[in-house]
């Protein structure tokens, strides 16, 4: 038993984890403050979880090239992200072999080689070191640069989208996503989607994980939080969030399906094209989906948003990362695709919702943030842990799954539940306990 | 310097210091008043790129790119009961300064040039934001009056250092 007066910084590794087990009850709708923001939850979540499982690196849109790179990290390290002239795709770790430089600092580019600014050695966009100044004379010709290549990270695809992981033997990626893929096809696949433009980032001075549970299972909030929408007359009404179904999967992804809608949010156009990377069913529920948002664990987001603007319904479809850089600190990172098909008209139109409503300015994405800030000031510090202060997930507990969904996973027929929420929260628990 | 273009860019500067000073007390209303019908309020993605590659900022992504309808949205959703992001509203304090005029047609047209550095402080929270960068804006002389036509900020922070962008740069 380990003793509850020590604080948990205070305790072994084992005893942490042993009170992380007695106090954090996902089962039960009890999940406590603290891990939102104490430093020895941040260490192991970060060993535990993010060295551990798949992590988003982003879209293959975004290196569409011979020879593009881009420049991202897989939990807090630097890692190239580059498209070789044989077309495949390759990352690795963003540090020169000889003695540590970062090789790269652009963002973005387009380049077969990358040279090391501190001593010149060169490397090509294969990882293989073809090029060490001066080599002959000073290593004598001995220098074996074929095992100094750069060190390379581990990354799967699925749908254009690249995760990577440092875990040396993780579990395939295909069993990872496993049921989710059917709500990604949905939500990333349902056409061929590109990313246009950079993907935004800003910092908020939250937990990352409020952002996960937010897109989980948290649709009871748009009532109040997202309430101006309502006013402006950009969806009909404060409670046009509660129809529909949260569904999840295992390894604790889950998502939101907001239905029904009598209009087919997405280009008429493409009708064809949906059909053709969807199923039966899958088609059958986008067409009468009116948003889709859903977390993959554990910190990537998705959503499909429809609202009015200019007095046109217009959808948009937008993926976030929620990048720890400390307890109480992330980089929100956010990108914006579309179904690269669809008409320039019809491009820009998604282009202008999503500015409006999920960018860093985003009259959605605003008023979330301030509250994430506000949740992880009020979980901060020794009192919470003390008072063993703890959040209320019980919500939707009474209900039974329907059965007559015809995705996979648990799925319930109402959007206000915290189902999804425990979901998420229990495979955490279980990574933790790993 | 001509003293037509040392009047201009006194006059440019006062228009810009008094859009600075009505933002900072909060008056939307009196602050959207300045604007044309024409309107086109961008804020593009910084990037960093190799080199000195130009323009280091993306030219297909913006924090903000708003014409006259969106930037009244979003004037006026900070009227509503639920515009939480600036309940209660932010301390912000716009520093304008470096004021270039570039082109100037008078009682016709201008192009603008100037820096902005934005101090902006929530509620409680100790920390603040800062948000700098340039502006490039464009007016349009109408009824007596300049109104801004389009303005280009662009910022120097390629991730931004600021929970959200409830405020105006």
């Amino acid at each position: 038993m380990a003793k509850p007066e020590l604080r948990l910084d205070e305790m072994t590794r084992e005893e942490a984890l042993q009170y992380l087990n007695e106090t954090m009850k996902p089962e039960e709708g009890v999940i406590p403050a603290y891990i939102l923001t104490d430093p020895t939850i941040y260490k192991l979540e970060h060993e535990k979880i993010f060295m551990k499982t798949w992590v988003l690196l982003g879209h293959e849109s975004e290196i569409p090239n011979k020879n593009d790179y881009m420049l991202r990290d897989l939990a807090g390290y630097s890692v190239i992200i580059s498209r070789g002239q044989d077309e495949e795709i390759r990352a690795f770790y963003n540090m020169c072999t000889h003695r540590g430089m970062k090789l790269c600092r652009a963002d973005h580019g387009n380049k077969a080689n990358f040279t090391c600014p501190y001593h010149g050695f060169n490397f090509k966009n294969t990882g293989e070191l073809i090029g060490v100044p001066l080599q002959n004379d000073i290593y004598g010709g001995k220098l074996d640069t074929s095992s100094m290549g750069l060190n390379k990270v581990t990354i799967g695809t699925y749908r254009g989208l690249i995760f990577g992981t440092w875990n040396d033997n993780p579990q395939p990626l295909d069993d990872f996503l496993s049921d989710f893929k059917w709500y990604l096809d949905i939500g990333l696949g349902r056409t061929e989607m590109e990313v246009v433009g950079p993907p935004q980032k800003f910092i908020v001075h939250s937990n990352w994980k409020i952002g996960s549970d937010n897109f989980v299972s948290d649709s009871y909030h748009t009532m109040v939080t997202h309430g101006s929408i309502a006013q402006l007359g950009m969806v009909p009404s404060a409670t046009y969030s509660k129809k529909g179904y949260q569904v999840h999967t295992d390894n604790g992804h889950g998502c939101l399906i907001g239905m029904p809608n009598p209009d087919f949010p997405f280009p008429e156009e493409l009708k064809d094209e949906f059909k053709s990377h969807l199923t039966t069913e899958q088609f059958d529920l986008i067409s009468n989906m009116k948003n889709l948002i859903g977390t993959l664990f554990p910190n990537l987001s998705i959503l499909v948003s429809h609202t009015k603007v200019k007095g046109q319904l217009i959808s948009n479809t937008t993926m976030r990362l929620w990048k720890p850089i400390g307890p109480d600190k992330m980089e929100v990172m956010t990108w914006f695709l579309v179904e690269k098909n669809a008409s320039e008209d019809w491009k820009y139109r998604s282009r202008e919702s999503y500015i409006l409503t999920f960018s860093p300015s985003g009259i959605f994405e605003q008023d979330d943030t301030e509250v994430f800030t506000d949740i992880t000031a009020a979980a901060s510090g020794v009192m919470p842990f003390a008072k063993k202060l703890t959040y209320n997930y019980t919500m939707g507990m009474h209900r039974e799954p329907v059965t007559d969904f015809p995705g996979p996973g648990v799925a319930y027929g109402d959007k206000f539940s915290e189902a999804n929420s425990r979901n998420y929260y229990r495979y955490w628990l279980n990574l933790m306990n790993s | 310097m001509s003293m037509e273009m040392m009047l201009a860019t006194y006059e440019f500067s006062q228009w810009l210091y008094r859009e600075a000073k009505l933002l900072d007390d909060i008056d939307f209303d009196g602050w959207f008043a300045l604007m044309h019908p024409d309107i086109m309020y961008s804020m593009p993605v910084r990037v960093n790129k190799e080199g000195i590659e130009r323009p280091d900022y993306a030219t297909d992504m913006f924090a903000f790119h708003d014409d006259h309808h969106l930037l009244s949205l979003r004037v006026e959703r900070l009227k509503t009961d639920y515009a939480w992001a600036e309940i209660p509203p932010s301390r912000t304090r716009r520093s304008v300064n470096n004021v270039r005029v570039e082109e100037y047609v008078p009682n016709e047209r201008a192009v603008v040039k100037s820096y902005l550095l934005l101090y902006r402080s929530r509620s409680t929270d100790i920390h603040h934001d800062l948000v700098s960068g340039e502006r490039t804006d464009e007016f349009l002389y109408v009824d007596g009056e300049w109104k801004l036509s389009k303005r280009f900020f662009v910022i120097d922070q390629t991730t931004i250092n600021t929970r959200n962008l409830a405020i105006f740069v």
